[in-house]
């Protein structure tokens, strides 16, 4: 039965497309039919004439009855589209300035939300690549404060032995420092690897097989096993030539032997931050953490920690176990865990957060393009609407019903929005090729994407979308169209009606673009402020570079601040180098280290209260080059030596808040209970130490030698005058001068990682400006289209006016303040829009209101004008109307 | 398409007394139909006999009917149109149906008629 029916639409459907022939069959059964009534008739004793009207009169409209048979046999709807189609080219080629501007309006629109859409969705929406990721959380201690931190070894441990809402719990040490990286030795120079300290089981909580090999295994994630290592693919093909029995083969990290189990596959990422998914961020080579189980500390807090959800485990029952594990643990060690909770996360939210709202934003504005677009669109439309109406007029006489009619005038504007979909479609691959080349670290996840189903559909939907929404704007006014009057020529009363949604839609385009507006114009200036906020240190003429020092040969501060001390030497021998220094951690590299002390002669601190301070080891040298300013007492000089009495600088930020009117210098403080003293001999400046956007924190400053870790990845930095590439060269001599066994690498200028750190608002602020410039440009035209229109329809008008005595500046004036009220309305309706949006991006600004004053006026001083400016155009025309011209065209 | 919709009753009745037609008779022409209906009303119902082809293209689309090709009595070639299984299926639950709905209009006209 169903077979049959598809059988029966599959033949309708072919008849219609090739057109269903001429049925001979049927004409001569209809023939023979009223031949033999006429034949009765003529029995009848009827003439041969009459007889046969009679037959044909008595069997009724024959060709009538062809047609039905034809609308049977054929889909009468599918054929009148394909008539709307061809129609519809036809029209769009003849209209060619018309349709090429509509065609790259819609495309912008779609090409851009296509675009925009395809980051968010790469970033936000895509699931990470592991199996089952929503399952996957990050677990985190929680201050008491409510910030959270990275996990301390000891509460990994209990949390992992006293949960039940996981299958499996897994930690990560990315290493501050020289932690987690280790010298690769290979028989030319020395390398750096970026590597990490895991738990056995982090493979296989993420649901990841390594490529060739296989994973760590329980047994190795002890100490005296733990020496084996497993690649990323492309350290496997960079420095291993891809070799692919390298499973089992021997490898040197930091002059310790490792065996080489597995290397993961090519397409692995692997972050616990946004910004981590960048290529050059990801792990070189990973190791077992291989925790000892009797040196577990709980007062430093390096771990990240992962783990996966039983099946049908919801988030917030796991979260009110480890609320219990937590409080439990803050009794048993309230020294360390006073205070403390557990935070569970999951993965995907811990990924997304950061970049949701600037997302989001831009978004919207794209959203708001694509309603500017369409608006731009249903004017053209309305505009050839009217140059239409005769035509329209005529199919209605005709007996074109309402719907019949519609369904002409959406076929053309969805043959439009297809083409503009498709050319929206190439624009976006475009666009996206050239935004991935500028993705701030923290939109990596979208590097590389390319059209995919998701991206052609979207595209695909919004085209239609559009088409629809262009098509049936129109339509509101023409339902009531009169024919007999707009068949009459010349007729006036035609188009009043459009001409009410003509201004709505004007008016509607200036507020958006008011809103896009003010929206950039805030971003602008948030970055501006962003980019010329003093950072407290030297952004300009500063070289960077990683070290690393083997711990073999380097085993102690001793022997690195020997090393230090000489390439400093070296260096400032070298024309065009004017001073170099070390520092662990330097500004903006988002590498941060706090740590607690007690200043001596103060009652002690209650349990589980801690005083901190950002702890960074740095050289003789380091605050000079790198410009942080001296304000009282001495720097940190050569003499203080691991031998000489240990000292430390403070930054102002420090000095302020543990000593509010009192001398800092000469004071004395310790890391530890047990440690040698330290005495305060200078202030220094503060510096935008995390990002440009934070505050000055409580810094102090430790001689390299006096440090109480090795610092065995310093980073060194080199005021100079030379060209980046010419100093790296001449700091690359220097180091293997010294020693070959060193690697240098990341070598970047402090400008760079300044304006990495802005990487971000700078991609977010240029779109949303492109945006709104697009969206302007889009209002204007509008406005120009409505303000023309209103030329024409009233040519004649202005010739009495002016041939009854009005001076050309009476009929400016009488245009341009008929397009002043419409922008007018636009402007304080885009205005009212914006104090409501704005709200929306106030935590995206940096140290600008979102009501900001300036912002508020330039922007719609700057929109009348241009608005102003594209109504002047068919105002100034309507000022050169002949009266004799204007009054004959009638 | 602007007369399609003129009654769906009366299309629907003209296909069911060209179904019951053919049941009862076997094969027929088209114009043999018509003079049939013609007959069988005893010609009240006087109908464009054009509409009997609207109706047989129709029966013949839902498969009720099948048509061949053959000579007609004065032997001339003519399309002769059959009931089929699925026809014969459907005349019966139609058939039903018209006597149940007649059923309910006459009782409803009897009793309007007894009120006045």
């Amino acid at each position: 039965m169903r077979v049959r029916r598809l059988a029966t639409v599959w033949q309708r459907l072919r008849r219609t497309i090739r057109g269903a022939p001429r049925d001979l069959e049927f004409d001569a059964e209809i023939a023979e039919h009223v031949r033999l009534l006429a034949e009765r008739y003529r029995r009848q004793g009827m003439d041969e004439e009459p007889a046969m009207l009679a037959a044909r009169c008595q069997f009724g409209n024959a060709v009538l009855l062809q047609e039905d048979r034809r609308a049977m046999q054929t889909m009468p709807a599918i054929e009148a589209c394909g008539r709307d189609l061809l129609f519809g080219v036809r029209m769009l080629r003849k209209n060619l300035a018309f349709s090429l501007t509509a065609v790259t309006t819609l495309a912008l629109g779609i090409g851009a939300n296509t675009a925009i859409f395809s980051i968010c969705n790469a970033v936000l929406f895509t699931p990470l690549p592991y199996a089952e990721p929503d399952r996957i959380v990050m677990l985190w201690e929680r201050t008491g404060g409510g910030a959270l931190t990275p996990v301390a070894p000891a509460n990994f441990v209990d949390w992992r032995s006293a949960s039940r809402s996981f299958t499996d719990m897994a930690a990560l040490n990315p290493g501050f420092g020289g932690d987690g990286s280790f010298v690769l030795d290979r028989q030319r120079g020395a390398a750096r690897l970026a590597g990490a300290r895991v738990s056995w089981n982090l493979f296989s909580l993420l649901g990841v097989r390594p490529a060739l090999g296989r994973s760590f295994l329980l047994d190795e994630d002890r100490p005296g096993r733990d020496h084996v290592a497993i690649l990323s693919h492309r350290v496997w093909q960079e420095r291993f030539g891809a070799n692919r029995d390298i499973a089992g083969s021997h490898i040197t990290l930091d002059d310790e032997r490792y065996t080489v189990v597995g290397v993961l596959p090519a397409a692995f990422r692997f972050a616990t931050s946004a910004a981590g998914f960048e290529e050059r961020n990801q792990f070189d080579v990973f190791v077992p953490m291989a925790l000892d189980p009797d040196g577990l500390k709980r007062n430093s807090h390096p771990l990240r920690v992962l783990a996966r959800l039983k099946p049908g485990a919801a988030i917030a029952s796991a979260q009110a176990e480890l609320d219990v594990i937590g409080a439990n643990l803050a009794r048993a060690y309230p020294a360390n865990n006073k205070d403390r909770g557990i935070a569970a996360v999951p993965l995907s939210e811990q990924l997304s957060a950061p970049v949701r709202r600037p997302l989001e934003m831009l978004l919207g504005a794209v959203g708001l393009v694509l309603l500017l677009a369409c608006a731009n669109v249903t004017n053209l439309l309305l505009s050839r609407a009217v140059a239409r109406e005769r035509e329209m007029a005529v199919r209605v006489a005709l007996g074109a019903s309402r719907r019949r009619l519609a369904q002409q005038l959406l076929t053309e504007s969805l043959l439009l929005s297809t083409i503009g979909g498709i050319a929206g479609v190439l624009f976006a691959v475009t666009a996206v090729k050239v935004l991935s080349s500028y993705l701030p670290a923290d939109l990596s996840r979208a590097a590389g994407i390319t059209v995919d189903t998701t991206m052609m559909g979207f595209a695909a939907l919004i085209s239609l979308a559009t088409g629809m929404l262009v098509g049936l704007m129109p339509l509101v006014g023409a339902g009531r169209m009169n024919p007999a009057e707009s068949l009459k020529e010349n007729s006036r009363a035609a188009g009043h009606l459009q001409s009410g949604l003509r201004n709505t839609l004007a008016v509607a385009q200036i507020a958006i673009a008011i809103v896009l507006l003010v929206g950039a114009g805030l971003m602008a200036k948030s970055l501006w402020a962003l980019m010329h906020v003093e950072p407290g240190f030297r952004s300009q003429g500063i070289l960077t570079a990683r070290l690393l020092f083997p711990p073999g040969r380097y085993p102690d501060n001793d022997r690195i601040a020997m090393f230090e001390g000489e390439l400093r030497n070296r260096l400032r021998g070298r024309p065009g180098v004017q001073s170099a220094g070390f520092a662990t951690y330097l500004p903006l590299s988002g590498l941060e280290n706090g740590w607690s002390f007690t200043v001596d002669g103060r009652p002690p601190l209650p349990v589980g209260v801690f005083n901190t301070a950002q702890y960074r080891p740095v050289s003789p040298g380091y605050l000079e080059t790198i410009g942080i300013p001296l304000i009282r007492g001495r720097s940190i000089m050569p003499a203080d030596t691991a031998d000489a009495p240990w000292v430390v600088a403070i930054s102002d930020a420090m000095a302020r808040q543990f000593w509010p009117g009192e001398d800092p210098i000469g004071q004395r403080l310790r890391f530890g209970p047990g440690e040698t003293a330290r005495t305060v001999i200078g202030v220094v400046g503060d510096e935008l130490h995390e990002a440009l956007d934070g505050e000055p924190e409580p810094e102090m400053y430790v001689p390299v030698s006096q440090a109480p870790n090795v610092e065995s990845s310093p980073t060194i930095v080199v005021r100079t005058a030379l060209d980046s590439g010419t100093a790296a060269a001449e700091l690359r001599a220097a180091v293997s001068a010294i020693d070959r066994a060193v690697p240098v690498d990341g070598i970047e200028t402090v400008g760079q990682l300044v304006s990495a750190s802005v990487a971000q608002p700078r991609f977010r602020t240029v779109i949303l400006a492109t945006f709104s410039i697009l969206a302007l440009a889009m209002a204007s035209i509008g406005i120009y289209g409505v303000m023309n229109y209103v030329v024409l329809q009233r040519t004649r008008e202005f010739g009495i006016r002016l041939s009854i005595g009005a001076t050309r500046r009476d009929v400016l004036r009488l245009v341009l303040g008929r397009a002043a009220v419409l922008i007018g309305a636009g402007t304080a309706l885009g205005l009212g829009g914006a104090v409501v949006i704005v709200r929306l991006i106030a935590n995206l600004l940096f140290r600008t209101a979102p009501l900001d004053p300036y912002t508020f006026v330039a922007v719609p001083l700057v929109l009348a004008a241009v608005a102003l400016l594209a109504s002047y155009i068919p105002a100034r025309r309507a000022t050169l109307v002949d009266p004799m011209v204007a009054l004959r065209c009638e | 398409m602007r007369h399609a919709k003129k009654s769906d009753v009366l299309q629907g009745t003209l296909d069911l007394m060209i179904l019951k037609t053919l049941e009862a008779l076997g094969p027929l022409h088209g114009f043999g139909i018509a003079r049939r209906l013609e007959q069988l009303s005893n010609e009240v119902l006087r109908l464009n006999e054009g509409t009997v082809y609207t109706s047989l293209m129709r029966l013949q689309q839902a498969g009720w009917i099948a048509a061949t090709w053959g000579a007609s009595e004065n032997n001339r070639k003519a399309r002769f149109y059959s009931i089929t299984k699925r026809g014969r299926k459907q005349l019966a639950k139609e058939t039903e149906e018209w006597q149940r709905i007649a059923g309910v209009i006459g009782r409803v006209l009897r009793l309007e008629g007894q009120k006045s």
